[in-house]
């Protein structure tokens, strides 16, 4: 606080000076709503009914008629933590997951991940830097795939997505696994990429900040970086009755299925 | 206790240690990790060269999935420093990656040094003068350096 007044009166005393350092204190506004919401929501969330979605929507009839229609087809929601990484935390918690009672396509999944810092380091990526995500990430697959029994493995994937170093560093590592694919295949993905930015432009932009909210571009490029296909359900205020489903990529038979609400992924459970 | 911020502040140092880029330095303080101190050499053929600039830079327990706050310790001129040392850099706002490290901060405010951005002033005086009258915004950095050499 004294800081802040400090900075004040040299402002004062010195015309030239337009600001405080308002970049600080957008930042610590910033901060604050971050918080707020850190300390009310969990990184991933228990699995809840679907119908517990009408607790958010109690006045609002087009998404509470929605709401029906997605308990027709599913049974259970996952909540994320709103915090822009929601897309990745969720899929790469689903995934795995899934591949927890899949122990052969685990065990392909671990092969894959293991020469996967080598295909960062050949597209220019910085090996230091690059090692600290991956030995993480590693870490994490090893502690999974070393664990016997389903329901403990299942146990240690929540507690491992709820403490927030692991858990933001497998964020990190799939959005550099995404980042990756969208460089390795920039001539299809530049046609996605409004203005006249590049690829790497984008990814260095929107792509391997944390925090950044994912769109279409960055769903296509994660499922083909991890070989799988995921379903979103898609929840909002547009006509009908119904929810809309959409499969990323098209025509796959989906691992992963995600509720989007404008701004927001969950994962759904049959 | 290490959790992962520290387990890779100890990395960001023992690379900075191992492969110095020319020009700056840094260390943690003594009994804090989380807290750095570091320095930037004024780069050559520019105003500030010969100027030994101190920083502090200061890291949450979200490094590196969040930026440090970086400040200039040394009085400093220049159109993107505020008067209480901060840095108007988009790497260290809104344009932060976790594949920075520390060598990369650096590096980055000494470019910042050499090629100010008077657009997106801190000090909108600095700025003017780097873009209205050069000779004065030289004079006033080599107060600046001269002063560096005292602090």
């Amino acid at each position: 606080m004294g800081d802040e007044g400090e900075t004040m009166t040299n402002n004062v005393s010195e015309n030239s000076e337009p600001t405080a350092n308002q970049d600080e204190l957008i930042l610590a506004q910033q901060r604050q709503i971050e918080k707020e919401i850190s300390d009310n929501i969990p990184l991933v969330g228990e699995l809840d009914s679907v119908i517990s979605l009408n607790k958010e929507y109690s006045t609002d009839d087009i998404y509470l008629e929605k709401i029906k229609d997605l308990a027709s087809k599913y049974s259970y929601v996952r909540r994320t933590r709103p915090d822009g990484n929601c897309f990745f935390r969720a899929f790469s918690y689903a995934i795995l997951e899934k591949l927890l009672c899949d122990k052969d396509s685990f065990i392909k999944f671990y092969k894959i991940a293991e020469n996967s810092k080598n295909v960062l380091v050949e597209l220019g990526f910085q090996q230091f830097t690059v090692e600290d995500f991956y030995d993480t990430y590693m870490e994490v697959l090893k502690r999974l795939k070393d664990i016997e029994n389903i329901g403990e493995a299942k146990k240690e994937l929540h507690n491992v997505f709820n403490d927030q170093g692991y858990s933001d560093y497998m964020v990190v590592y799939l959005r550099l696994l995404t980042s990756a694919q969208l460089q390795k295949e920039h001539d299809f993905y530049s046609c996605f990429i409004e203005g006249d930015r590049t690829v790497a432009d984008f990814c260095h932009q929107e792509v391997e900040p944390m925090y950044k909210e994912s769109d279409h571009i960055h769903i296509m490029a994660a499922c083909s970086a991890l070989n799988t296909g995921v379903r979103v359900l898609y929840m909002d205020r547009g006509t009908g009755n119904n929810v809309t489903k959409h499969d990323l990529p098209e025509g796959c038979s989906p691992t992963v299925h995600l509720l989007y609400r404008p701004g927001h992924y969950d994962i759904l459970y049959p | 206790m290490s959790t992962p911020a520290r387990r890779r502040l100890m990395r960001d140092f023992k690379r900075l240690q191992e492969d110095p880029p020319t020009g700056v330095s840094g260390a943690p303080t003594d009994n804090n990790i989380m807290i750095w101190n570091a320095v930037i050499f004024g780069p050559h053929d520019t105003p500030f060269e010969d100027g030994t600039f101190k920083l502090t830079i200061e890291f949450t327990e979200e490094y590196p999935n969040k930026p440090p706050t970086v400040r200039f310790v040394s009085h400093m001129f220049h159109p993107n420093v505020y008067a209480d040392g901060g840095i108007c850099l988009d790497i260290l706002q809104n344009r932060w990656s976790p594949t920075y490290d520390v060598s990369a901060i650096l590096t980055s405010i000494q470019s910042l040094l050499s090629d100010p951005n008077p657009n997106s002033p801190a000090n909108s005086m600095a700025a003017q003068l780097y873009k209205e009258n050069r000779r004065e915004y030289e004079k006033r950095v080599k107060a600046c350096v001269e002063q560096s050499f005292i602090d």
